[in-house]
């Protein structure tokens, strides 16, 4: 029967970094179901109540007192760990976990704890991500940078000293990358295999790896380029030389492109160095006109498509056919992105399937949103106009509360299409929220989605399938599935 | 006590040259660098405090309810803060202060115990920075994306800043969320009200205010810096009247709602007075420049600062959210 246990300290005071230190460790320990380390305010025991945590002894503590409170498994297992956490407490500075000063904070001292790291993943401001990404380049680091706001001439010139040095610079702006199994920023749990994937795109690096995933294969290495590589600005530098890598590299047999539409002559020259490799390809640049393609590589409109071609099969549909649109909304789909490149494949299929279709956000052949356009609206919610003041839909998924509640007043709107994106980054519970906004019961349109990612993430993909299921969501297999069933669900013949 | 009154800068004037020590290690000279205005009010009018807190990068002295902090200049000058120069050879952690140390002040030092002497020969004032001039609220409004993200990335789990910025709170989360999303919402609804009102009677609905202090984990809880932000972003928009309110508010807080110490910063930043760093960080967001905002608040603590610019953005939304009431419809003001 689970015990709780308070100690409390009189008038005694730790840093921060201390105290949260060794409430983590507190919890961690054998047997221990929660804890908590903190002063004995009113509000904090609160805290502590609401957490089922709170004794007697640690309800008559003061405010600046400090109360260790813990619930464990047994009495054994509690006794224990307060032991340990008195012992913890005695001795801050010399606890087991690697205190704060053990952390590197120069690139410098990082290498010097770590001298066979050959990546720096950069994540400060934007003003400073150049200097930090030369500082790792002169370490003889290959470089990821997660940081946006780097101007373009700055990137190019990164870029240009990387490839003087021989070392990749992904991004800036990169959000995704799995390099040697290991996912990197917004990336999803996926096996090893031979397939290698090179993205100027975030979403669509996640979507195409995690069907590759489901289908039983594996990537070797997914290398982002950063959204501008494919600029003429920049010439594809970083796309280049993660040929030259994939090429070299005898893990990987197939390599997939993935972007939005490349500048004209930058094409030709990842095309012309695609022609010139050994092993075979699979283009996939989101909306781009027919290519001409060199022998060894064949294009793929969709990411779904994309993934089909490199493992060398079609992915069955488990969906049946979708119900219809209630008789008394209208026929228009509202899609609601938190992926960009979902929301750009989605237009894609439309347009494929003839339908005009207009976005924030337009892919090739896609209007922009006038505000009087009715019709079919697909939604990138991670732009700029609706990420003021909160974060990117895939962090903060209530971002798209107001336009789907929009969308699901609209009369007008007879199909919604939604993508929930999981992985490391985003939201713990992404399905959980929009499971929660969509509960209460429905009786508007019809609501598809897609789930990004697999059951190895942390929220489980099969969790959030469920979660969207239990409320009324039809869930599709893949983003360019829920765009079809849509077309389906409205009565346009897609196949 | 000699105080030069020129505005100090950060680092300036800092040498690393080993301190002076005797040969019986008995008397260990520390020189002050610089002082904040509050810091030189105490060491003015308090002769007598003691040893309240030690930490590896600086100590606290108490006198009554006043605290002052003793530390390295990376803690960054503040208006109850004392700058000192340890030196390169032997940091404040091998100095062996201890809590309840007695600590005997004049116009010269802070002799702490007999054994350790902070001298203020080389002194000078800090002052903090005026306030630059705002940019309207509707870019100010756009910038808070780039922060929330960075909070959302960087901020501990513990604090304040991802419940704010992931809007946590349901019932799968923490218990500070749990409490926290209410109480942040009742201030959110008591600011609206007080940057609507002319008049905010003291006791319209102090609660909304109380009822974050001293809420979270750290040695300054995390709802007493959410206040302090709220403060400090309140003031740089000269936003008056809700700045006056929230004073109020604070200024007759009853004992025992948080730490005597956290209770002193938060007060002290009440009467308009915040460190270097928040300062700094205030500066920032006010200017449109959200990069050195995270920047700054980087240097504050291990989720103090995170917990702060919780604070900040959360008043900076409501104070949008009035002008902007007309058209309340736009998604980018939800």
């Amino acid at each position: 029967m689970s015990v709780v246990l308070n100690e409390v300290r009189r008038a005694t005071y730790f840093d921060s970094i201390v105290l949260m230190r060794i409430s983590r460790q507190v919890a961690a320990l054998p047997g221990v179901e929660e804890a908590g380390l903190i002063i004995g305010t009113p509000a904090n025991k609160d805290i502590l109540r609401e957490a089922g945590i709170l004794s007697e002894d640690g309800n008559k503590a003061e405010p600046g007192d400090l109360i260790l409170a813990l619930r464990a498994k047994d009495r054994p297992a509690g006794e224990a760990a307060l032991v340990e956490a008195k012992r913890l407490l005695d001795q801050p500075s010399t606890s087991g976990a690697p205190s704060s000063d053990n952390s590197p904070r120069t690139v410098r001292s990082a290498i010097q704890q770590m001298p066979n790291a050959n990546l720096a993943l950069i994540s400060v401001p934007g003003h400073f991500a150049p200097a930090e990404a030369r500082k790792a380049l002169a370490l003889g680091l290959n470089v990821m940078i997660f940081s946006d706001n780097v101007p373009i001439e700055e990137e190019t010139a990164l870029k240009r000293e990387g490839r003087e040095r021989g070392l990749l610079v992904m991004g800036p702006d990169c959000g995704t990358a799995i390099i040697g199994g290991l996912p990197l920023a917004f990336a999803n749990v996926v096996p090893r295999g031979d397939i290698g994937i090179i993205g100027a795109s975030g979403t669509g690096i996640q979507e195409i790896s995690c069907l590759i995933a489901r289908a039983g294969s594996g990537i070797s290495h997914a290398i982002g380029t950063g959204g501008r590589d494919l600029k003429a600005e920049v010439g594809a530098i970083t796309t280049l030389m993660a040929i030259d890598a994939l090429d070299a590299d005898p893990g990987t047999k197939h390599v997939i492109l993935v972007s939005k539409p490349p500048a004209q002559s930058v094409a030709k020259t990842v095309l012309d160095r695609v022609a010139q490799s050994r092993k075979s390809f699979t283009v996939c640049f989101l909306g781009a006109p027919q290519l001409s393609l060199p022998a060894n590589a064949c294009a793929a409109s969709t990411l779904k498509a994309a993934a089909e071609l490199a493992i060398g099969t079609t992915m069955a549909t488990a969906q049946a056919k979708p119900p219809s649109i209630r008789s008394d909304h209208g026929k228009c789909v509202r899609g609601l992105f938190a992926g960009g490149s979902l929301c750009a494949e989605a237009q894609i299929v439309f347009r494929q399937a003839g339908l005009a279709v207009a976005s924030n956000v337009p892919a090739p052949g896609a209007s922009p949103v006038t505000g009087t356009n009715g019709g079919h609206l697909m939604i990138d919610l991670g732009d700029d106009e609706f990420t003021r003041g909160r974060p990117h839909p895939m962090i903060e998924p209530a971002v798209r509360d107001r336009p789907l509640a929009e969308a699901l007043a609209d009369p007008e709107v007879g199909v919604i299409l939604l993508d929930v994106v999981i992985g490391f980054g985003a939201h713990p519970d992404p399905a959980g929220h929009l499971a929660s906004v969509l509960a209460g019961g429905r009786h508007g349109p019809l609501i598809l989605a897609s789930v990004t990612g697999t059951d190895g993430d942390p929220q489980w993909r099969s969790q959030q399938v469920n979660k969207l299921a239990e409320v009324g969501v039809i869930v599709a297999d893949s983003n360019a599935d829920a765009a079809m069933m849509a077309l389906t669900a409205i009565g346009i013949s897609n196949r | 006590m000699t105080l030069n009154t020129d505005a100090a800068q950060s680092g300036a004037g800092w040498d690393t040259r080993p301190r002076k020590w005797s040969n019986d290690g008995s008397d260990i000279l520390v020189p002050i660098l610089r002082s904040g205005i509050l810091a030189r009010e105490f060491c003015r009018h308090r002769p007598h405090a003691e040893v309240e807190a030690v930490f590896d990068r600086s100590i606290y002295l108490r006198s009554g309810d006043v605290f002052v902090c003793v530390g390295e200049p990376a803690i960054g000058n503040g208006a109850l803060t004392l700058i000192a120069d340890f030196g390169i050879s032997r940091p404040l952690a091998n100095l062996g202060l201890c809590p309840g140390q007695p600590a005997s002040i004049s116009d010269r030092c802070i002799a702490i115990d007999d054994s350790v002497r902070f001298t203020f020969d080389r002194c000078v004032l800090w002052r903090q920075p005026r306030w630059p001039l705002s940019r309207s609220l509707r870019e100010l409004n756009d910038l808070c994306s780039a922060i929330a993200r960075q909070i959302a990335f960087e901020s501990p789990h513990e604090g304040l800043g991802r419940v704010v910025c992931l809007r946590q709170g349901g019932a799968g989360e923490t218990p500070l969320a749990r409490l926290a999303c209410p109480r942040i919402a009742r201030f959110e609804s008591w600011l609206f009200g007080a940057l609507e009102n002319h008049h905010v009677p003291i006791t319209a609905s102090p609660a909304s205010i109380t009822d974050l202090i001293g809420l979270g984990p750290g040695l300054t809880p995390s709802g007493d810096d959410f206040l302090v932000g709220a403060l400090a972003l309140l003031d740089a928009l000269a936003e008056r009247k809700a700045h006056a309110a929230l004073v109020r508010v604070i200024a007759a807080i009853p004992r025992g709602l948080t730490s005597a110490l956290s209770e002193c910063l938060l007060k002290t930043a009440a009467a308009g007075h915040v460190g270097e760093n928040l300062s700094r960080a205030v500066s920032a967001v006010v200017s449109g420049m959200p990069d050195q905002a995270v920047a700054a608040i980087r240097k504050i603590g291990h989720s103090s600062g995170w917990d702060v610019m919780a604070g900040i953005l959360t008043t900076l939304h409501v104070v949008a959210m009035r002008d902007a009431r007309p058209s309340l419809s736009v998604a980018s003001i939800e």
